[in-house]
Order: structure tokens, then sequence, then C-alpha cells
């Protein structure tokens, strides 16, 4: 199973490998999310925190507290966490981490060309940029007053700059609804992410290619379901899938031309991992399908953490820690507006 | 009672314009009775509404607010992306008015203008749908604000009016009426008064009249001319029961 990567991991990644593993205990365990489940006001949920890693974060926090403030605060942790082992990574690795923040870089930019077409202010839209997705440029985006010149000018510079040159031709740039370019960006992400951890080769590859082709379906799932009954053509859909996954290509050109949740289901169950999931939902629900594929997502990243010597463990890190906020904020937001029976209807457990 | 009426002089062309006045007074009052008693049947059906549109607010407010939440929890933030999709107000208010019993109500209607726009795809990759739903229990709750505040604002014109009325009421009833009541009283006892008087000073005449005559019969025995042929105006005149001479 390891390959030669066993001898010489340790030499460049260990002590950032040790670090990512030391924090992965630091997430929140069942009997954590029981003990916040129990809580009645944000006072109580925040008391909770102080004895996990959030605790420092929280700590100074003054009295009336909202679910948002809780939800920065984490956030907030996460970052310097990812912070620290961008700057203690060696190369590779380094590309690694910064290609797990591709996503948000195509978020941020996302919002603020729309912003700045708007005519929004910039610092307040650079407030509400995910801190994980910002490069030293980004506040630059704001300059360009059309699409060719925000190109040529600012996204040049930016990583993501071949995405744009792959997938936009600048009339696109001008016209394409907002939407459809993110997920335009974010496929081409994809699928460079993918091509990057094959070229990384051994336990990485072997790791990542689960984790992202799951992605890749979710996406693609996702954007069948939410694109039925819009103006969204079925070439349009076919476009903005990855071109990997366990659904390329037959499960694709099926689920472009889905019209309907039990079509998407059909072309769904076709995959075999897919259908166990889809065993677990009713026919003709599809409200507990986002909880089954996080559920699904969550089981894959904490596998991660089996293995020995590879880049995987830290993108899992992410995205468990993101899990874990989406959860945190689940819970605030339950207790905070009173809603507690259906608290247990968010949290994904993750160990 | 002196003071609780109008300054007028006691006649009779008097009187008649202070009865035609009492009758208006009285019609008017019945009038407006009536009036203050469909406005009152409308306001309480009004706060009826109300209740109910408050008590179910609460529900939908709540509704929403945890739509929000499933939004967020699936499609992370996608506040900034709704805000730059947004060209024109999708739901606008207009202002009608609405008359009852004469009264003037002002009420709001919300109209939807234009399709979906650019908003049907927002979260596109994720959420997309819980967005969608976030957005129609807002919608919902929209609706029902414009119906509340429709409904209050119809609430405060007609207390308003109701007030209006129930003091004109109240005026006609307890100031108007009871002052014009004295009025003619008032009169009446002045006409009665001088009546009176009148007859008295009559009979004052009267009495004067018959002591003259009955001096003069004096004077006219004392130098022996009998004056039983021409003492009968005298005699006529004096008889008692001759009251008639007043009118």
């Amino acid at each position: 199973m390891y390959g030669l990567e066993s001898l010489w991991f340790n030499i460049k990644d260990g002590y950032v490998d040790a670090v990512v593993r030391g924090h992965r205990s630091g997430l929140l365990t069942s009997p954590d999310y029981n003990n916040l489940c129990q809580c009645e006001t944000l006072e109580d949920i925040k008391l909770n925190l102080t004895a996990t890693d959030y605790g420092p974060y929280l700590a100074n926090e003054p009295s009336p507290l909202h679910t948002t403030t809780i939800v920065d605060r984490c956030t907030e942790k996460l970052v310097d966490d990812w912070n620290k082992m961008r700057t203690n990574a060696d190369e590779p690795l380094g590309q690694f981490l910064d290609y797990c923040t591709y996503g948000h870089m195509i978020d941020n930019v996302v919002l603020i060309v729309t912003g700045t077409l708007h005519e929004r202010d910039v610092h307040e839209l650079l407030d509400k940029c995910h801190p994980l997705g910002m490069f030293d440029s980004i506040a630059t985006l704001a300059v360009a007053s059309n699409m060719r010149e925000l190109y040529r000018l600012v996204l040049v510079d930016t990583p993501l700059a071949p995405y744009f040159s792959e997938s936009l031709s600048a009339e696109d740039l001008d016209e394409m609804n907002i939407e459809i370019m993110r997920n335009t960006l974010y496929k081409a992400y994809l699928d460079d992410f993918a091509a990057f951890c094959n070229k990384l080769g051994g336990t990485t590859a072997e790791v990542m290619r689960s984790l992202l082709s799951f992605e890749a379906d979710r996406r693609a799932l996702n954007i069948t379901l939410n694109s039925i009954g819009t103006e969204l053509t079925r070439d349009d859909r076919r476009k903005l899938y990855s071109n990997f996954g366990l659904l390329y290509p037959h499960g694709h050109h099926e689920l472009a031309g889905a019209e309907d949740f039990d079509q998407i289901r059909n072309a769904m169950e076709k995959c075999p991992p897919y259908q166990a999931l889809f065993n677990k939902l009713g026919y003709g629900e599809s409200q507990m399908l986002d909880k089954v594929l996080y559920e699904e997502e969550v089981r894959r990243l904490t596998d991660t953490f089996e293995q020995q010597f590879h880049y995987g463990v830290f993108y899992s890190y992410m995205r468990l820690r993101e899990q874990e906020i989406r959860n945190l904020m689940w819970i605030s937001e339950c207790v905070a507006q009173d809603q507690k029976t259906r608290i247990m209807d968010g949290i994904v457990f993750l160990f | 009672m002196s003071q609780n009426r109008y300054v007028v002089v006691p006649t009779v062309t008097v009187l008649a314009v202070m009865k035609a006045r009492l009758v208006g007074a009285v019609k008017g009052h019945a009038l407006l009775k009536k009036k203050a008693d469909a406005l009152t049947v409308r306001f309480r059906q009004i706060l009826k509404k109300i209740v109910d549109t408050k008590q179910s607010m609460g529900k939908t407010m709540r509704e929403s607010a945890f739509a929000l939440t499933e939004a967020k929890y699936a499609a992370g933030e996608f506040r900034h992306t709704v805000f730059d999709s947004v060209e024109t107000a999708q739901v606008r208010v207009v202002a009608q008015t609405d008359n009852v019993a004469g009264v003037k109500i002002p009420k709001f209607e919300h109209i939807m203008t234009g399709g979906e726009g650019k908003m049907g795809l927002t979260g596109l990759g994720k959420g997309g749908q819980q967005v969608q739903q976030c957005r129609k229990a807002f919608l919902k709750s929209v609706e029902l604000l414009v119906d509340l505040a429709s409904l209050q604002t119809a609430f405060l014109t007609l207390d308003e009016a109701i007030k209006t009325t129930n003091r004109r009421v109240n005026a006609l009833d307890n100031v108007v009426r009871p002052r014009l009541e004295n009025t003619i009283s008032y009169i009446k006892g002045e006409l009665d008064e001088l009546e009176r008087e009148e007859f008295f000073r009559l009979k004052k005449v009267q009495a004067k009249k018959k002591r003259d005559g009955a001096i003069q019969d004096a004077e006219r025995h004392a130098k022996g001319v009998s004056t039983t042929e021409n003492g009968a105006p005298a005699d006529m005149s004096g008889t008692p029961e001759d009251s008639d001479i007043v009118f």
C-alpha cells in the first residue's frame, strides 16, 4: 500500500503532519455535541466551548452573543491553524494547501466582481470575504470597471488565472450569469486539483481521488437538483459537471437529461456507492439528501486519517473543521430561535 | 338653567326657529349614532383580523427565520450573491382607499411584478433549493406584513373616525339638545310671564275705570241728577266675569 514515500515523507512534511493530526484530536466528538444540544442559551454554548479548542477564541466575547459571532470566532480558529501550517509547509505540500483554499478564493473573486459591478464599497466587500480565500491583490479587483480589464489587470496575477482563461471568453465574462460563472470556475478548479493530486502520486493521489470524485459527483447532483425548472439548458448543465468522478461520463449524460428528483435518483443509483446512500432516503423526499451527503463526506474524510504519509489529511482537516463550524452554527441557531426539536436534523457527528 | 341656553330675544318667531333646530339636532343625533354603530362593527371585524394575523405572523416569521438557517447551513454565506442579483423590487405595495360609512380608509395591497430574474440560479452548486425555500418563506412573511400594515392603518383611521363621531353624538346629545330645550322652555316661560303681566295690567286698568265711574256716580248723586238712564255703560264694564278683554 505504501510506496517509497514512507521513506522520505517525514523529512519534509513530518512536522506539519504531526500538527494536523494533533488538530484532529481537537475536533468535537459526539459527547461534546450531546452536551451542546442540551444548552438553553448561547451563553451555555460558549461555556461548553471553553473546554474545547475554541475556548481562547470565544473567551473575550462580550455578552450578548450572536450566532454570527460564534461562527466568526470558530472560523478564525480554523484560519489561524491553517495559516500556521501553510507557513511551515515545504513544497509541494505548500502548493497542495493552496489548492485546498482555491474554492474559497473563487467565491471571494465572484463576490468582489459582482459587488464591483453593483458599485458597492470595496472595504465592506472585503470584510465579507472568506479569510481562507484571501490573496494579496484581492483588493485591487475592485479597480477594474469591466470584465476584460479585470482579467487583464488583476486576475492574471492570481492563481485562478488559468481557470478564467481556459473556460471563459471575454464575451462570457460580460454577460454570463454569475452563478454559472462561479460553477464553471469551480469545475475548472476541481479538474485542476485532481490533475495536481495525480501528479503528486502515491497515497495522496489515491486518497484524494476518492475525496475529489465524491465532491465532483455531489456538485453534479446538486447542480442538477437546483437547476430543475430553471432556464439552464441540458447542454449548459452538462458543461458544469467536472470531467472525473464516478458518474463521469455516463452518469453525467443521464443527469443532464433528468427533469425531476426520481430521474436523478435513477441516474445516481447506477453507481453502487451512491445506491447505498439513496437507500437511506424514502421515495420523493429530497429534504434529507443534504444531510446524507454531508454524512458520507464526513465518513470519507475521517477515513483519510487512517492512512499514513499523504497530504489528504490536510484537506480532510479543513473540510471537517468547516463541517464542525456548520454544526455549531446549526446548534446555535436552533438554540437562539428556540427550535430545539429540529436540532438533530443538522448535526453531522464527526467522531 | 339660565346659563345653559342661547342668548335670544324671547319671541314667538325665535321660538319657532329654536323648535326647528331642536328637530334638526335630534335627527342628526340619530344619524350619527347609526354611523358610529356601523364604524364600530367594522372596527371589531378589523380588530379580530388583526389578532388572527398577528398570531400567524409570529409563526410565519419563525418559520422564515428557520428557513434562512437551513439555507445558510446548506449554501454557506449567500447573502451578497442575493444582494447583487436583485435588480428591481419584486413585491410592491399599492395603496387604495376603502369607504366605510363615509370614512375613507387606506388599504394596502401587495402585487408581484416581474419574474424571478436572476434569482433562480442562486446556490446552483450547493443549497439552491434551500435558498428558494427561504425565499418563498420570506415572501409569505412579506405578504402577511403588508396585510397587517393595511389592517393596522385601517384600525387607526377607524379609531380616529369613531372617536370624532362619538364626540359629535355626545355633543348633540348632551350639549346642543339640552341647550335648545332650555332655550325653548325659557322662551315659553318668558312668553307666559308677558301674558300674565298683560292680564294684570288690564285688570288694573279695569279697576281704575270702575273706581273713576263710582266717583262720577257719587258726584252726580250729590247734584241730584238721576243716573239710572245713562249709568248703564258703567254697570256693564263693572261685571267681574268679563275677563275676555285680554284678547
